[in-house]
């Protein structure tokens, strides 16, 4: 199925997604820093990636992606950074969040 | 050469530097090792379904050729560096906003 890649991704969010209607997660409230720190690990990762797909440390197999490519690699490579980089710091807020309600430190 | 190994080596350790150089100092917080771990407990399911597949294919020419499971040991130190450079920044600009 050429979704698959696009299905695993959908997948790792949904938790988080469900989660943060549930908790107050402090993210959203701090949208500049938000998107500072996920804008600049993204430029990072993508320069890294697309630099290396160039030169064949990995590839994408045709079968479980999407058409659709920019740079040499399919879209879905291109959300991943986007997906984990929320995702990371969403895990991160919501720990905090349950350590500071069980009252540790 | 195993281009992707020294890659991935040198992001976690470069992660793990810039929390000190920014003085974010999240290596020391219950909370970012509580949350690497539930980030790795789901980097399992998902990055071993895109090794096993294998959706994304590895160039043996670029990397040592040691998996667990599927995953190559090196998409552990990638995801570490990956995770810890997020939450480091992260960090660093909650800080500038407070003290801004």
């Amino acid at each position: 199925m050429k979704t698959e890649y696009l299905l695993v991704l959908a997948a790792i969010l949904v938790f988080p997604l469900l989660l943060s209607i549930l908790m107050p997660i402090r993210m959203y409230k701090h949208l500049r820093a938000l998107l500072l720190s996920m804008g600049i690990v993204c430029a990072v990762y993508w320069t890294w990636d697309v630099l290396v797909t160039a030169r064949g440390h990995w590839s994408f197999n045709p079968a479980y992606v999407l058409d659709a490519r920019f740079l040499g690699m399919p879209v879905e490579e291109w959300l991943f950074f986007i997906v984990i980089t929320f995702v990371a710091i969403f895990t991160y807020e919501a720990v905090r969040l349950v350590v500071e309600r069980l009252g540790g430190k | 050469m195993k281009e992707y190994t020294i890659l991935a080596g040198a992001s976690a350790v470069f992660a793990v530097l810039l929390d000190r150089y920014l003085h974010t100092t999240v290596l020391r917080k219950r909370e970012y090792w509580i949350a690497i771990g539930v980030m790795f407990f789901f980097k399992i399911p998902s990055n071993g379904y895109l090794t096993w597949r294998p959706v994304v294919l590895y160039n043996p020419e670029y990397f040592l050729g040691v998996r667990l499971w599927s995953i190559p040991v090196e998409d552990f130190f990638y995801g570490y560096g990956f995770i810890t450079l997020t939450i480091v920044l992260w960090e660093y600009f909650l800080r500038k906003e407070r003290t801004s």
